[in-house]
């Protein structure tokens, strides 16, 4: 906390308004087995943070990220009572104006690089194509700003790496790129759906500091959806815990060990530990209840 | 129980050529269980596809309880040896039944009573009767990956190398398959050799483990480093430390390993 406090913007100034505030959202799918409720009430606020989803998959928390951008697939429907982004209502927002919300006000980083770049196009024409598709900008001023991008995204040779095709760069590398095509068009907030599930730990811490340099640096609000409980809480400021489309429990990033919730409390304990002890790892015991448990404590205390 | 010396394996020819393994020596002492980690291309997978036979063009000598190993292997040496791969859900065959999978090993091998092995080897790994006659796609990963498991232990190996066996899985259910894995070892008596990225699953499941860079071992750390992180070599540090959670201040003294 402190640490931020000192870059100058606080996260829990209440004078602020969230850039993001969410109430209740349901995201259903009608799938050839029957209706589907990924999402069941989820409400949260976002402010200019670093802010965590964490759960095992199946638990919602891509699906709340991707119903942001109202990106869910053709047989889902969202239902929300309120989902606001920066004064605008996203479940009202026409096919249009969320075209225009998309990439440049409110960006995404999927998991893996290899599967989210064009293949048959070089890096540097898809950054530069991401700055043109938003902004009215000539082509030599959109290869000025992707080389720029590139250099802040902390890739050596800027010039080199903007003629590669994506089979050419390295894991880290293409995950470096991606995010340099989704800042260059300086969004105000950003979904990252697990970026660094690919990549080995040096080059996962790597790619994070760059996240965690945006959001000091640009104010920009960061949403982290990771399945790995202990990266989450050492590099975001708060996390919420998701299970069976329900928020859990949101905590404070720095004091996981004071979860209260049993289904954060077995995901905490059945991590592998470096402590040379090989004893039984305890395992996870699911209780249906915590399904039907009602979470407006998480939605209202939590939200802020 | 099994003695690596000098192990190095090629590919490619020419200026292309990269050498995958360079100079490997290891040794593992039977019932032990031993780790292997690494970063993507450090060779820690080019390894166990050696032992096992998948590459059959590796120098240096590989001594299985004594016996070296030739780059042709006979049907019954490779009983000894078993392998359970990364993902689950590459690794089974689709069309295939449970049964099916089980039963093919011991019809290469000659084996009789195919059905009480088939269902003993079931329960061994967690699963019931009711599983025998499911397809993958009925199943979910942890059960696809006790099914591996249960393929590998059909033959009553001796020794079981293990690439990744977790990383496709949830946290949860990576929980249940390492005691699984240690289970087993113990009623066995099994040889493990285990690779990963992930040197907290690693250091949870072995007793020592070799750090790979680029192909060579610069460092095997025992339990005591593991738990103190008072390791020599650089490059066992960072691993160490990145895998310790998001620190900024120690990102400043990373740096590439050539």
């Amino acid at each position: 906390m402190n640490e931020i406090k000192m870059t100058g913007f606080q996260p829990d100034d209440p004078n602020e308004d969230p850039l993001i505030s969410v109430r209740d959202l349901h995201v259903r799918f009608s799938t050839p087995k029957g209706p589907v409720h990924a999402v069941r009430g989820v409400s949260f606020d976002l402010g200019r943070e670093r802010l965590g989803i964490v759960g095992e998959s199946g638990s919602g928390k891509s699906q709340t990220g991707r119903a942001l951008l109202r990106l869910t697939a053709g047989n889902g429907s969202i239902e929300a009572s309120r989902m606001m982004f920066d004064g605008m209502d996203l479940m009202k927002a026409g096919a249009k104006t969320m075209r225009s919300i998309r990439g440049s006000q409110i960006s995404m980083i999927m998991q893996d690089p290899k599967y989210s770049l064009n293949p048959v196009l070089t890096v540097g024409t898809q950054i530069a194509e991401s700055c043109r598709r938003h902004e009215n900008v000539s082509r030599p001023e959109a290869r000025k700003r992707a080389l720029a991008m590139l250099e802040t995204v902390r890739i050596r040779e800027p010039e080199k790496v903007y003629s590669l095709y994506p089979h050419q760069v390295s894991g880290g590398m293409g995950q470096r790129i991606m995010i340099a095509m989704m800042l260059i068009t300086n969004p105000k907030v950003m979904i990252a759906d697990e970026p660094t599930s690919a990549l080995d730990v040096t080059v996962q811490m790597q790619v994070l500091s760059l996240l965690d340099d945006m959001v000091r640096e640009r104010g920009m609000g960061l949403v982290l959806i990771s399945h790995d409980l202990n990266l989450v809480s050492s590099f975001c400021d708060r996390v919420l815990v998701m299970y069976g489309g329900r928020i859990m429990e949101t905590l404070d990033a720095k004091h996981l060990d004071r979860a209260q919730h049993p289904y954060t409390k077995g995901l905490l304990n059945c991590l592998p530990r470096l402590d040379g002890k090989h004893d039984d790892l305890p395992v996870l015991k699911r209780d249906p209840a915590w399904l039907d448990e009602t979470q407006d404590i998480a939605g209202e205390a939590g939200g802020r | 129980m099994i003695d690596i010396e000098n192990l190095g394996i090629v590919f490619g020819s020419g200026k292309s050529q990269i050498a995958a393994v360079k100079n490997v020596n290891l040794s593992v002492a039977e019932g032990e269980s031993y780790g292997i980690v690494g970063e993507s291309g450090s060779g820690k997978s080019t390894v166990l596809r050696a032992m096992v036979g998948i590459y059959s063009h590796w120098t240096g000598t590989i001594r299985i309880a004594g016996e070296p190993l030739k780059a042709k292997r006979s049907v019954s040496s490779r009983k000894h040896m078993q392998m359970v791969f990364q993902d689950p859900y590459g690794s089974l065959h689709p069309r295939r039944t449970v049964d099916d999978t089980l039963s093919e090993p011991l019809i290469i091998h000659g084996l009789k009573n195919r059905e009480d092995r088939v269902l003993k080897i079931l329960k061994e790994v967690g699963l019931g009767p009711e599983f025998r006659f499911r397809y993958p796609h009925q199943l979910s990963g942890g059960q696809r990956q006790r099914v591996a498991i249960a393929r590998a232990l059909i033959l009553e190996p001796r020794v079981i190398l293990l690439d990744e066996p977790t990383s496709a899985l949830d946290v949860s259910v990576q929980a249940e398959i390492l005691n699984l894995l240690s289970a087993l070892r113990k009623t066995h008596g099994l040889t493990y050799i285990m690779v990963s990225h992930d040197l907290a699953v690693v250091g949870h499941l072995c007793s020592r483990i070799a750090v790979m860079n680029r192909g060579e071992v610069v460092e095997e750390m025992s339990e005591e480093q593991m738990r103190s992180g008072n390791v020599r070599h650089d490059y066992t540090r960072q691993l160490w430390t990145a895998s310790q959670g998001y620190d900024r201040a120690a990102l400043e003294t990373f740096k590439e390993f050539a």
